[in-house]
């Protein structure tokens, strides 16, 4: 610093300095409250509007397919048609069943994380849950729920981010399945040498299966709009 | 030795009450030029203590580190490279290594006046 002009120099590097500071300290404050803040506040109004909206319609559902019952009802059709109408409500999920059965309960390894360890590994997958549906289904189950979800034929099992998608509802874990059907045949399908629950627990996925001898099971709540399918011929080609 | 101070506080006063605000997505390139500003600095207080002090040595090396530090980073994420880290480690490593030295000058220094 010996001539003035490099002082002068050398001042307005130092001016600059501090304002490459002063700014990006700003920039920073503003990523950590802001842009975080408002993303998740505005995901978050969405998801409530839409879940406004779905209990609205869900509700116009009920209503009408109450006027739906009131009217085939009133028609006193004849009762061999009724029964076997109920018989093919059961196995659509349309209504409400209740039997003796089992209730499984899913959930995430609760096991510490070891260092190199894939926490995917010990998290509760689709794939997990849809082992132990299809098992049910294998040993006999006549009508199940996940997460009070009716299990209908169209029902999807799929990992949504975080959470699990079924009946287009996203639900997480701890995940509870409950099937009608013959408790211990059930149970023991699952509890199998080399079965599902076994190797489940291996990764530390927490399963427990309870034998009940009654479970109601909640009838399918979802749209019953097809836009592709059509009805074909009976017995047809 | 105030002056250079002085307009580190004139200029820090200036960044904040300034209205211009950076795009929160140009705050990566920002940062990384502002540590090879300080890593400039830095290196210019040790050589001003070391008697090695160059004025041009000292603006030339302030500006091209810092517009150079953040442009191969733009060029490093384009390619898909993370320059970022290979700037922080080379501008941090040399940051400390600066400080140590003004650290040594400056004990000398001591030591000399009280011997």
């Amino acid at each position: 610093m010996r001539s003035r002009s490099g002082q002068i120099a050398v001042a307005l590097v130092m001016v600059v300095l501090g304002m490459m500071l002063a700014m990006q300290y700003r920039v920073q404050q503003r990523a950590a409250t802001d842009l975080a803040h408002r993303r998740t506040e505005e995901l978050v109004e969405l998801l409530r509007r839409s879940e406004s909206e779905r209990t609205r319609m869900e509700q116009e559902l009920a209503e009408l397919r109450a006027t739906v019952t009131k009217l085939s009802e009133g028609q006193a059709a004849v009762s061999a048609l009724q029964e076997e109408l109920t018989k093919a409500q059961v196995l659509a999920g349309l209504v409400p069943v209740k039997g003796p059965g089992v209730v499984v309960t899913m959930d995430d390894s609760k096991r510490p994380l070891q260092k190199g360890e894939d926490i995917n590994a010990f998290l509760l997958h689709d794939e997990d849950v849809l082992k132990v549906v299809n098992e049910l289904l294998a040993a006999g189950a006549e009508a199940m729920s996940i997460n009070g979800q009716r299990l209908i034929a169209n029902t999807e099992v799929r990992c949504a981010g975080p959470t699990i998608s079924v009946n287009r509802v996203m639900t997480a874990p701890p995940i509870v399945i409950q099937a009608v059907g013959e408790p211990d045949v059930l149970e023991r399908a699952l509890r199998m040498r080399g079965g599902v629950v076994e190797s489940l627990s291996f990764w530390g996925i927490e399963v427990s299966v309870r034998k009940e001898a009654e479970i109601a099971i909640p009838a399918y709540t979802g749209s019953l709009k097809f836009q592709f399918a059509k009805v074909g011929q009976a017995g047809g080609r | 030795m105030w002056i250079p101070l002085a307009a580190l506080v004139v200029g820090v006063l200036v960044g904040a009450g300034l209205p211009l605000q950076i795009p929160i997505f140009y705050g990566r390139y920002m940062s990384v030029a502002l540590l090879a500003a300080l890593d400039s600095s830095f290196g210019g207080l040790r050589a001003s203590m070391e008697g090695k002090f160059d004025n041009t040595v000292f603006i030339t090396g302030f500006f091209s580190n810092a517009l150079l530090a953040a442009a191969l980073t733009y060029v490093g994420d384009r390619l898909g490279v993370e320059l970022y880290f290979a700037a922080l480690v080379a501008f941090g490593l040399r940051i400390f290594n600066n400080l140590g030295a003004i650290r040594h000058a400056l004990l000398a220094a001591w030591r000399r006046r009280h011997r």
